[in-house]
């Protein structure tokens, strides 16, 4: 029998989560080789760098902060790639909740965008000289989340009112909240808010006013960071969606809808206000994570004018793919990515690889995450054939392998087709 | 059982068959999908094989069209022993499949689908002009009647089925076997393909009928062997069998094509349909135009008709999928439920068995007791603040897996898509019923299920009605109409055209109803008991 697999393999994969997190690894794996190759046909063509140095390359990129030298330097590393996955896990569980309700939220960038308006007009508006900073923060951050869930709402409204395909609204609200927020900071800038405006960016210190997310004591222990305790806000956010999505009446509706809205509608499901609750929630999360970008106290908010839309909002599509669309493996792929993120800046701090270098092969591991639902699919279709290379019981089945019979046979159709 | 016995109407003894598989065994894990299974095809015979769902006709197919290799067993053709290592084996040998789900390219037309994969060509130019010839040709030779020209997804199934036949011939195939051929057609083209097959056959073409619609096996076919369990149990002559020794060989016991009922006792009212119209997203006119009708509890009313009359659009208006023009009104126990939610009705005695499962019925990645909750995860016994109650929700599935008899893998947690059609079908008329129902509207409920199922399912909603419920049936099967229901009403072009008594009236007589031949001029709110 070809094919055989170790029966405890199989068992393995039989496990949906295992699958996913199996085929996790696999993309990433084959990121890192393809950009290890990367590496070495640089070191062919560059004279002055050589072929060993593509292998400690791709080496410091794996160790994301670790590879920073110092004890005191992987910690400072450490405390900022923590801070920065913030955001990021935030887009990312944006991305997969419309995910598991069928819809693409493309827009997670606008929604971005207009939750750390929100968030920087409240916090730097109200002064706290009157009223408490952290009820300011808490303000700001209600503010920014909000304005995320009206952005995320539009697109919702005109696929579910009017049957607009969610992408293209999303992608046009995306350079409407570039533009908005751009005309707002300019023309509130100077006297207001007080954003800088250069030639290239938008500029601010988001603490001028003592608003700033807690650290309690965590910006001690990765000294100099700029470590606060959004991420566990984060972490408690993406664990309270796994509960929604898995525990739910409101979770087995958005999933319902998102699988088979015929069928959700047959049920006597309102699919409409499905379809716009989910999208306003998704940008509420986006917005979110903006918002606790810049409400940091230290943290520059920096953006590159109404030309470009922030980062953070597409690559939460890979993080949610690499993911599975499970909130609690948002968690991981995002600091995974931004622990990658770190090691690229190593990579072009420490070896003779410039600072293009390492964008590109960041790209080329979140290229290939994107393929994590094809190697999940080929996980299951060799679980199927480990099955069948299972010893086979006699010609005389015994009565109770009847209903398995309809299965294979509908199997064996499934395959003829 | 007359096993291998020779027709005198056919060659002498000794000649070869066209295809004879020989002792063919096909083990998947945990299961013999086919064990020792002899099938002697005839040059020019019509074969059927009947099987329930998974019994086995599948993979043996599978086997003689080289997707599977058997574990052990021959193949010969004209009694020379081959080999079929792939499909495209099986096509040099003459072997041609209509699949049940047919492999056309919507977009192209009749003649480039015919001509797809063995395009005539001069350095890469297409000159179809000779293929042309040749499908007009074949097409009046078997009077299959198929314009080349046309789109392949303007023109009907069964046109497009007639395409997949001439696929077949203009490959030379000698060999014919269609698969499931008439499930997805309407009682007549059923009858054009009948006649089609009679002249392929007289041609001299050998045919091998995969079926378990025993009356169309009755009609058409020469011999019949029949599958069940993987095993083989016979072949038959059919001009000296019955319809009950067939389902007595496929089911392995005796089954009842009459339904058990007894006498109707209608009580009050349940349903009532005033002047109902729904628009057609096909054409200008109404698909359904002012239907009246009543259904009383206690009786099942069948609504019988040609696919396409507009029952599928007088369900959905009826059950809330789609909204019906002004001035209709619908009641359910005396309460109007017009302009209610679908959500509304489902919890004021409506239930639904619909007519696609796979599109309305099921979430297919959801899991069977996720499906079984489908309209009831928000009551109090299933959910608690807005929290589902998994452990409820596990023993009601487990409760109704074991009244209704649905088999699957892993029982509840079994995800839908991975059940057979006949089980996932069972699912639904689980849940469907056990719900607390005053109207079962019911559309095609046995659609693709074997004789035992039918029967299973004619007897549940049977019970249903014994238990007070009124049941409005939709059916295009003539023998479920006649079968099931206390009271027919015939539906064309959108209008209820007559209501017949199944004890006194025919199938030729409703047959006339059906196609617009006959009407009755019912008075004003016709159909009213």
């Amino acid at each position: 029998m070809k094919n055989s697999v170790p029966p405890s393999q199989a068992g393995v994969l039989k496990n949906a989560s295992a699958r996913s997190i199996l085929a996790a690894l696999i993309c990433i794996l084959g990121g890192l080789v393809v950009g290890f190759l990367v590496l070495l046909l640089l070191t062919v063509f560059a004279e002055d760098i050589s072929v060993a140095e593509a292998f400690s390359g791709i080496v410091i990129v794996l160790g994301g902060p670790f590879s920073g030298g110092s004890a005191q330097d992987i910690l400072f590393q450490m405390g900022n790639m923590l801070f920065q996955s913030t955001p990021l896990i935030l887009t990312g569980l944006s991305v997969a909740l419309a995910f598991n309700t069928g819809l693409f939220n493309i827009g997670a960038a606008g929604q971005y965008l207009m939750g750390a308006m929100g968030a920087l007009l409240v916090s730097l508006s109200i002064p706290t000289t009157v009223v408490p900073a952290a009820i300011v923060w808490i303000l700001a951050l209600l503010a920014g989340t909000l304005l995320g869930v009206l952005w995320g709402a539009i697109p919702g409204f005109f696929k579910a009112r009017f049957s607009v395909n969610e992408v293209i609204v999303c992608i046009m609200t995306n350079w409407i909240a570039a533009n908005i927020v751009s005309w707002v900071f300019k023309s509130t800038g100077d006297r207001f808010i007080n954003v800088a405006e250069t030639k290239v960016n938008f500029i601010r210190k988001t603490a001028s006013n003592g608003v700033a997310t807690a650290t309690l004591g965590l910006d001690k222990l990765f000294a100099g960071s700029y470590m606060d305790i959004s991420l566990f806000i984060a972490i408690l956010i993406a664990v309270v969606l796994y509960v929604i999505l898995n525990r739910t009446t409101f979770g087995y509706e958005l999933k319902a809808c998102g699988y088979n809205k015929f069928a959700s509608r047959y049920a006597g499901m309102n699919e409409q206000r499905n379809i716009i609750l989910s999208m306003a929630l998704a940008g509420g999360l986006a917005a979110c994570g903006a918002a606790f970008w810049c409400l940091n106290g230290a943290q520059d908010f920096k953006w590159d004018t109404y030309l470009t839309l922030p980062a953070d909002g597409f690559n939460g599509i890979p993080v949610a793919l690499l993911a599975s669309n499970n909130p609690i493996g948002v968690i991981f792929s995002a600091i995974f990515l931004k622990h990658i993120t770190v090691g690229g800046s190593n990579l072009a701090a420490q070896t003779s690889f410039n600072e293009y270098v390492s964008p590109l092969i960041i790209a080329v591991i979140i290229y290939f995450s994107s393929f994590s639902k094809l190697i999940k699919d080929l996980l299951l279709r060799r679980m199927t054939k480990a099955q069948h290379a299972t010893p086979a019981q006699p010609a005389d089945p015994p009565p109770a392998a009847g209903p398995d019979k309809g299965a294979a046979d509908e199997d064996a159709k499934t395959k003829e087709e | 059982m007359n096993h291998d016995s020779s027709d005198p109407r056919r060659e002498g003894e000794g000649a070869p068959y066209a295809i004879e598989m020989r002792n063919i065994t096909k083990v998947f894990p945990g299961i013999v999908a086919n064990d020792n299974i002899t099938l002697q095809l005839r040059r020019g015979e019509i074969h059927a094989l009947l099987g329930e769902n998974g019994a086995g006709k599948s993979t043996l197919m599978s086997v003689l069209f080289g997707l599977y290799q058997p574990e052990s067993g021959e193949i010969y053709k004209d009694g020379v022993r081959v080999t079929i290592q792939n499909p495209n084996d099986a096509n040099a040998l003459g072997i041609g499949m209509v699949h049940q789900h047919f492999k056309l390219v919507d977009v192209f037309t009749v003649l480039d689908n015919i001509i797809l994969g063995v395009e005539p060509n001069t350095l890469g130019f297409l000159r179809k002009k000779a293929a042309r010839e040749k499908v007009l040709r074949l097409s009046e030779t078997y009077g299959l009647n198929v314009d080349p020209d046309a789109l392949v997804e303007d023109i009907t199934v069964g046109m497009q089925q007639r395409t997949e036949i001439l696929k077949m011939l203009y490959r030379d195939n000698e060999i014919l076997i269609f698969d499931e051929p008439t499930a997805a057609l309407t009682p007549q083209e059923i009858g054009e393909l009948m006649q089609i097959i009679k002249g392929l056959a007289a041609e001299g073409k050998s045919i091998l009928f995969i079926s378990h619609k025993l009356n169309e096996i009755m009609e058409i076919a020469d011999r019949c062997t029949v599958l069940r369990k993987g095993r083989y149990i016979g072949t038959v002559n059919i001009c000296e069998t019955t319809k009950e020794e067939l389902s007595n060989m496929m089911v392995g016991r005796d089954v009842k094509f009459s339904v058990d009922k007894s006498v109707p006792k209608p009580g009050k009212t349940v349903l009532e349909v005033r002047d109902l119209s729904v628009k057609s997203r096909l054409h200008k006119k109404n698909a359904v135009s002012n239907v009246s009708l009543t259904v009383r509890a206690g009786e099942i009313v069948c609504i019988a008709g040609i696919d396409g009359n507009g029952q599928s659009e007088f369900v959905s208006a009826l059950t809330g999928l789609e909204k019906p023009e002004p001035g209709s009104r619908i009641l359910i126990d005396g309460e109007d439920v017009t302009k209610k939610s679908i959500r509304y009705r489902n919890t004021h005695g409506l239930s639904h068995i619909p007519e696609d499962r796979h599109k309305h019925g099921l979430i297919l990645d959801y899991t069977l007791e996720q499906n079984i909750v489908l309209q009831r995860y928000f009551e109090e016994e299933f959910q608690h603040g807005g929290f589902i109650r998994f452990d409820r929700v596990r023993d009601y599935s487990e409760m109704l897996i074991e009244k209704f008899d649905v088999r699957s893998g892993q029982g509840p947690a079994t995800i839908a898509r991975s059940m057979s059609g006949g089980n996932q079908q069972k699912a639904i008329i689980a849940r469907e019923l056990d719900r607390y129902h005053s109207l079962l509207v019911a559309v095609q409920p046995t659609r693709g299920l074997d004789v035992g199922a039918i029967e299973f399912v004619h007897r549940e909603i049977v019970a249903s009605r014994d238990a007070g419920a009124a049941v409005l049936l939709v059916s295009l099967e003539l023998d479920e109409v006649m079968n099931l229901s206390d009271r027919i009403l015939v539906m064309y072009e959108g209008e209820i055209t007559g209501e017949l008594d199944p004890h006194t009236t025919t199938v030729q007589e409703i047959g006339l109803y059906m196609a617009g031949a006959r009407r009755q001029n019912p008075e004003k709110g016709g159909g009213a008991a």
